[in-house]
């Protein structure tokens, strides 16, 4: 789960990292007046869960409490990436001497928390490991030993920084580790970390990113997921209790399974353009597939539904009564074509074949989807 | 023969008294696995499917003889199930449980390195050695011995893989669900270095996905090192980029962990890779003649 820069900044500042003070709202008029209060020059910032914002008008400078309440209203009526700005930050511009690049990540081959600093901040990190890796340092961090603050200050070091800088960058280094480990981040990203003209360090930018299934152990944040997924459709999955993922295309895809579903709509995706992603997970029950019914039918311009239903020991049979009922309840002239196999699975067929759905009766996918494409091209 | 599981090997599983680890229990005896113990704390003296529960991995292990285990347990309680299973000596452990904490699964890979045990997971469907025994939820009837072993991400695309190659008489000496997490315990690279040293297997398939870089990883072990052939599927070239699919880690971040990522690291390899999972057969007998 990615957290907004001010969510992040403030985990960062309770943890000791030097984060400038900054003003939240969705308020060009509380914009204008913490203008005032801090004195201009300001950045005004667009709160939003994307990267890119600086290149979509997202972050800009003003010089005057007027100039800020004006900017501020044109970024909170903007969308970025798709996404609409409901908040903005106000805080005060530095005057920047140096910028600086610290991340915390993980890598997933290794299995260990990844540390990286560059010295050269304010552009993305990939980039500069292309195009200038001499300015790169990254280590692998043992996680049962974790980030000493000597092992913060050997990086430092090896990037090349002046004793000044090294000594400063290490102890925030240091505890940016502390913080990725402490709420289960899987990022924590300062880009960039800057020395002011006075010699002050400051993190101009707050990245970090939640692990989901680690929530649990943090009631402390009080953030729920549901509340930062843009669409409406996904959120209704999320809530139901299945992956869904919405798309733009015509073809709504049902799977017992992620990597299925993922197949499933590269076998679509040959000749249609799939509308969704949606993974079913174990727990299958009529309830739950009457749910999901309902919620891949509601995307608009869908053209046909194919249902993937590898059953294994999953109880598809009660599955595939959920499904008939919400046809019964819903007619639709839309073609339904299921695939099914596994458990019971003649006893499944022969519930959907008499609540209208096309069973193909093939063993691979790709021979089933053939049907839903003759059933699209205007056959039967 | 097989890799990590055969008919004889002496099973635990943890979290037997719970909903989904009783009725898994009785599913893999129906099998032939050779379950010897259960553990679920606090349940030690009960019994599942007349299988004996246990307190603690320890004592099932040195009552029963349990040498590999599968869990499942609930999420916050991998960790410790895992150290507590790693301290009493057992020498496979399949987590099937889903949303481990990804900061937990990296502190148990690096508790496990340098030990002797190999861990499955987490997300795992399981593993399946077809005729003899099976850990995890994988459906037995999905499978067909033989001679190929298989190694998924994912545990429906290992179904759909396997029952296309079963349809063409090509049976599976041992198939291996490592999970789609972010962090898997065990990299693709380690369990086909297995299959490659197994007498019984001609040739690995790889059932991979969008995400990470454990199919570029493999790739160069299977270029450098790897004697038997290797087919390879991956599932999501239509993924978008930014979204998880189901799986914590099946999702594209930029170039990385694409399809196209991937297919090019396996080509260059001199691995062929199916583009639809029906292809897999027709590659699959291409390289046995």
């Amino acid at each position: 789960m990615k957290l907004y820069e001010f969510e992040a900044g403030g985990l960062f500042r309770q943890e000791g990292i030097p984060v400038p003070d900054f003003v939240v709202t969705d308020s060009p008029t509380q914009v204008r007046q913490a203008t005032e209060k801090i004195g201009p020059p300001v950045v005004v910032k667009a709160q939003v869960l994307t990267g890119g914002r600086g290149l979509a008008g997202g972050v800009q400078v003003a010089e005057s409490p007027e100039q800020a309440e004006e900017i501020a209203r044109q970024i909170l009526k903007s969308t970025i990436k798709g996404l609409p700005v409901s908040k903005v930050m106000v805080v005060k511009k530095a005057e920047v001497a140096r910028e600086f690049y610290l991340g915390v990540t993980i890598d997933g081959l290794i299995g260990s928390p990844m540390v990286i600093l560059s010295t050269a901040g304010g552009v993305s990190i990939e980039e500069t490991a292309k195009t200038h890796p001499e300015m790169v340092v990254s280590n692998q961090i043992p996680i049962l030993s974790g980030l000493s603050l000597p092992g913060a200050e050997k990086m430092t070091q090896k990037a090349g920084l002046d004793s000044d800088d090294s000594a400063r960058i290490a102890e925030i280094l240091h505890k940016l580790y502390h913080v990725f480990r402490k709420y289960d981040a899987t990022i924590a990203e300062i880009n960039p970390l800057v020395r002011t003209a006075k010699g002050e360090y400051l993190a101009l930018d707050a990245k970090m990113e939640i692990d989901d299934s680690a929530l649990f152990r943090h009631p402390d944040l009080s953030i729920l997921p549901e509340d930062r997924i843009a669409s409406p459709l996904e959120k209704k999955g999320r809530q139901i209790g299945v992956a869904y993922v919405e798309l733009d295309g015509e073809v709504g895809i049902i799977s017992t399974g992620a990597g299925l579903g993922m197949a499933t709509m590269d076998i679509v995706s040959q000749r249609y353009r799939p509308a969704n992603f949606l993974e079913t997970g174990g727990g299958i029950s009529e309830e739950l597939l009457y749910q999901v019914m309902e919620l891949i039918m509601q995307k608009q311009g869908l053209r046909a539904v194919f249902i993937n239903l590898l059953g294994g020991i999953n109880p598809i049979h009660e599955g595939a009564r959920g499904i008939v009922r919400f046809l019964q309840e819903h007619p639709t002239n839309i073609p339904i074509v299921a695939r099914v196999m596994g458990n019971r699975q003649e006893e499944t067929r022969q519930i959907l074949r008499e609540g209208g759905v096309e069973v193909a009766t093939e063993v691979a996918t790709e021979k089933c989807v053939e049907h839903l494409f003759r059933r699209l091209e205007g056959g039967r | 023969m097989s890799i990590l599981l055969n008919r004889e090997t002496r099973v635990l599983v943890q979290g037997i008294t719970g909903r989904v680890g009783q009725a898994q229990t009785k599913w893999m005896l129906e099998y032939g696995t050779n379950i010897v113990a259960g553990v679920t704390p606090g349940k030690g003296g009960e019994e599942v499917a007349g299988v004996p529960v246990y307190n603690s991995a320890a004592q099932a292990v040195a009552e029963r003889g349990a040498e590999a285990s599968v869990f499942f347990v609930p999420p916050a309680a991998v960790k410790d199930a895992s150290r507590e299973t790693i301290d009493a000596g057992v020498r496979l452990i399949v987590v099937v449980t889903e949303h481990v904490p990804v900061h937990d699964a990296m502190e148990i890979k690096a508790y496990a390195s340098g030990r002797d045990v190999q861990l499955l997971g987490p997300t795992s469907p399981g593993i399946i050695t077809p005729g003899e025994a099976k850990m995890g939820i994988m459906p037995g009837n999905m499978f067909q011995p033989g001679r190929i072993g298989a190694i998924s991400r994912s545990g429906t695309l290992a179904y759909e893989i396997c029952v296309d190659l079963a349809a063409a008489g090509l049976g599976q000496s041992t198939a291996v669900g490592m999970g789609a997490d972010p962090v898997p315990f065990t990299n693709l690279s380690e369990l086909l270095r297995l299959f490659d040293a197994d007498p019984d297997t001609d040739l690995v398939v790889i059932i991979g996905e969008v995400g990470g870089r454990q199919e570029e990883h493999a790739a160069r072990f299977i270029a450098s090192q790897m004697t038997k052939p290797v087919v390879a599927y991956i599932a999501g070239y239509s993924v978008p980029e930014g979204k998880r699919m189901g799986h914590a880690g099946a999702i594209v971040q930029g170039n990385m962990g694409t399809t196209k990522s991937k297919i090019s690291a396996f080509q260059e390899a001199g691995v062929e890779v199916a583009e639809y999972p029906l292809d897999v057969v027709k590659l699959v007998q291409n390289k046995l003649g």
